[in-house]
């Protein structure tokens, strides 16, 4: 039947279809949505499946590994940063191999519309020696989640699936299977200690003799399955582009536009190539150009002199694809002469920024503002992590992030390296069980003194707010108790909207910071705004206004406290925009040095 | 047919939900229909641009100069996203002042936020409100005003008795502008 899916939908749904009753892996954009939805449809049609969040990528794609292992068909699913925390894991069982059946969904995000790096998935399954399957269409990427399990199946290996931001958050009319049911089969684990438990160096060694001729067999299956059936429709022109995932789309739309002569052969599966039989089909081509990213992962697989790409510089090395981006490849590999088609000009004036922002009422911006009136800029360091925190960046209330969990360590690595200025670390809760946990128990057991403040808001607020082990299990996990097992007393402060009590709560963590030979660490129970079940009753209670003779226009409040609705009017006042003003009261006190924030 | 819409807004006021709906009327109008969103970190009040490309369409971005028309929930996303308007040719419909600048676009401006502030409909269907002004104006626009209100039962029949109303207001005040 046809529906109109989004891209993560549709491998949400493939992923049903292909009989896949186990999933786990941690949200990350452009990902979150295919555990979310295959959670609905567990829900709504009692599929009796596991579909569950995991603390990390590396625990997720542990527990559907081991489920795969059992001769279950699994999943795991995260973006491309988080396969680095899974990595370890997939390194292995790469040389281990599985009975059963796993597809690992890695997410990319060419252009980093949401992440930290443009790192290409395609190229770490190539690393880590598993088949990848690029879709360039939500209706592909439903295909591919089913050609992914049974190759899997038939060849005893993880494989990935990789869908970039164009694919996961595109949406389409596809043609998908009208049954909606899942026998949640009952695993068998076959003790084979030779394989499961196999240990360096023979054992291992042996593992990567296979390993390697696994690979061999995989590339014959990919020219005889998916490449061969194409090379039929080749031959017509002087030039060949060799595509894969959403550069097929782009390259076909600009030869269609443009009028072009070209053949294009798309590459389903990225890796691994059949090298000498593709190369051999370049004998009647002038040149042969490579469309895919973001990384040379398919050109580096190949030589020949007609080849041009990335490593040729003929190609984009950096941002998302567009059919601009084609064209400029074509000229410059000499194909056709530079044209504006896809160029067109931007206005011309300057446009105000519009950064991402938290939401009007987010505890977390009282808690960032609290943190930097208390410990002054010039003598601390602000190391923040990531999550919807991260936009204390507005208010000036972050020196740096790096990666899930970075900064806890990162406070341990200033405090030794900087020791006269003082650390303020803030992650959020979902951040510290995903891998704040180790870093604290660094700290502890080696004195690092510097203050940590843990948001919890008892959500994984940015991704779309999926549930937390604590939300899940307050009896049995909960922040504080976890920081006091690391061995350190933790600080509590439930969240009030009222800022005097927020910054006298930050002040009272700097007096015991100053004679602290430990990290100083503190939980802040906060809510999330667009959490319905624990906002209730806290926001709208306050209609919030200027009073225009006290406002003298200091800039204060949009630099320190930055709340969305907060803008000068005409008149060169500020004003509260009553669209966006979430009447949390918060900004009454402290905020303003003039007083002039009044209650309506 | 080929036509491809481009929706700027900021994050929080719709866009998404304005992609579902044309993708879901494509469907009704036997039309092939490609569209993208913004999730995750855009969604928190940043600047959003949506993507839906109608017929046969192979990437679901949109180019510069390659988009039939602009829905603006706001002026400075307009501005922000006119390069992806075909020159010359492609249309802007944007919730704005009058002092909306002059530009080579035929442009349909209206004032949705006061409206809104006036209590004439909540600021919550901004995006179907301007959707209405679309069917309005957009003389080009592939569906017709009933295949919006199936696109809008068939997302969410709970509310689309309001959304519809909020539709047919767009459409009217839109008319009556002129």
């Amino acid at each position: 039947m046809k529906q109109i899916l989004m891209g993560n939908d549709a491998i949400a749904l493939g992923l049903i279809h292909a009989g896949v009753d186990m999933i786990s892996g941690y949200p990350g954009t452009p990902s979150s949505e295919i555990l979310g939805n295959f959670q609905k449809y567990n829900t709504k049609f009692k599929l009796n499946a596991y579909a569950q969040w995991a603390t990390n990528e590396k625990v997720g794609f542990e527990v559907a590994y081991a489920g795969a292992i059992s001769g279950k068909r699994t999943c795991a699913t995260m973006k491309q940063v988080g396969l680095n925390v899974a990595s370890d894991a997939l390194m292995s069982a790469s040389y281990l191999g599985l009975k059963g059946a796993m597809l690992l969904v890695s997410c990319d995000d060419p252009g980093f519309y949401s992440s930290q790096t443009e790192q290409d998935s395609r190229s770490f399954a190539k690393f880590a020696r598993i088949p990848v399957l690029d879709p360039a269409t939500p209706q592909e990427a439903y295909d591919m989640v089913k050609l992914g399990l049974n190759i899997s199946h038939l060849f005893e290996s993880v494989v990935m699936l990789r869908p970039v931001m164009r694919v996961s958050h595109a949406r389409e009319i596809c043609e998908v299977d009208d049954a909606l049911h899942v026998e949640a089969a009952i695993g068998h684990f076959e003790r084979n200690i030779p394989r499961w438990a196999a240990v360096p160096p023979a054992g291992r060694f042996r593992q990567g003799r296979e390993q390697l001729e696994r690979i061999e067999y995989i590339k014959e299956w990919n020219w005889i399955n998916l490449i061969e059936p194409k090379i039929k429709s080749l031959y017509k022109n002087n030039i060949l582009c060799l595509t894969s995932g959403t550069g097929d789309g782009y390259v076909r739309e600009t030869l269609d536009e443009l009028h072009l002569d070209a053949d294009v052969l798309k590459l389903d599966m990225p890796y691994p190539l059949p090298k000498e039989k593709i190369e051999n089909l370049f004998a009647t081509y002038d040149k042969v150009i490579i469309f895919e990213e973001s990384y040379p992962c398919i050109e580096e697989q190949l030589s020949s002199p007609k080849l041009y790409g990335k490593l040729t510089k003929h190609a984009h090395e950096i941002d998302e694809f567009s059919k601009d981006k084609v064209v400029d490849t074509f000229v410059k590999v000499g194909v056709i002469e530079p044209r504006n088609t896809y160029k067109n000009e931007k206005y011309t004036e300057e446009l105000p920024k519009r950064p991402p922002n938290m939401c009007p009422g987010c505890p977390h911006r009282d808690v960032h503002y609290a943190i930097t009136k208390v410990f002054k800029k010039k003598t601390s360091i602000y190391a923040s992590d990531i999550g919807c925190y991260t936009l204390g960046l507005n208010q000036g209330a972050i020196d740096i992030l790096l990666c899930m969990g970075g900064s806890i360590a990162l406070a341990s690595g200033f405090s030794i390296s900087d020791p006269d200025k003082a650390v303020v670390a803030t992650i959020g809760d979902s951040t510290f069980t995903h891998s704040g946990v180790a870093p604290l128990i660094n700290a502890v057991s080696q004195n690092h003194k510097f203050v940590l403040v843990i948001l919890d808001n008892s959500t994984t607020a940015m991704t779309g707010r999926q549930t937390t082990p604590e939300r899940t299990n307050p009896a049995q996990v909960d922040i504080k108790r976890i920081v006091e097992g690391c061995g350190i007393e933790c600080f509590e402060y439930v969240y009030e909207q009222d800022l005097n009590k927020t910054v006298n709560f930050i002040k009272s963590l700097k007096k015991v910071y100053e004679t602290a030979n430990a990290p100083v660490v503190a939980v802040v129970r906060e809510f999330c705004v667009l959490d319905k079940e624990l906002v209730e009753g806290r926001l709208g209670n306050a209609i919030v206004s200027v009073d225009e003779e006290k406002c003298v226009a200091c800039d204060s409040c949009i630099t320190t406290y930055k709340c969305p609705p907060m803008h000068y009017n005409d008149a060169g006042k500020m004003e509260i925009d009553p669209f966006l003003c979430a009447g949390c009261s918060s900004c009454l006190d402290v905020v303003c040095p003039t007083d002039a924030f009044i209650k309506k | 047919m080929k036509y491809q819409i481009v929706i700027a807004g900021i994050g929080g006021q719709g866009a998404v939900f304005l992609v579902k709906v044309l993708s879901i009327a494509s469907a009704l109008a036997n039309q092939k229909c490609l569209g993208t969103e913004n999730h995750g970190m855009s969604q928190r009040g940043g600047s959003v641009s949506c993507y839906v490309k109608i017929g046969d369409f192979y990437a679901p971005a949109i180019d510069e100069g390659q988009a039939d028309l602009l829905i603006a929930l706001e002026a400075n996303e307009a501005l922000r996203n006119i390069q992806y308007l075909k020159t010359r040719e492609g249309t802007i419909i944007v919730n704005a002042t009058k002092e909306f600048p002059k530009l080579a676009y035929t442009t349909f401006t209206i004032d949705a936020f006061s409206k809104a502030k006036a209590k004439e409909f909540p600021i919550e269907a901004l995006n179907v409100y301007m959707l209405g002004t679309c069917i309005a104006q957009d003389t080009h626009f592939p569906f017709s005003l009933t295949q919006i209100e199936q696109a809008i039962t068939q997302m969410n029949p709970k509310v689309a008795e309001k959304n519809i109303a909020v539709l047919h207001l767009g459409v009217n005040d839109s008319r009556s502008h002129v």
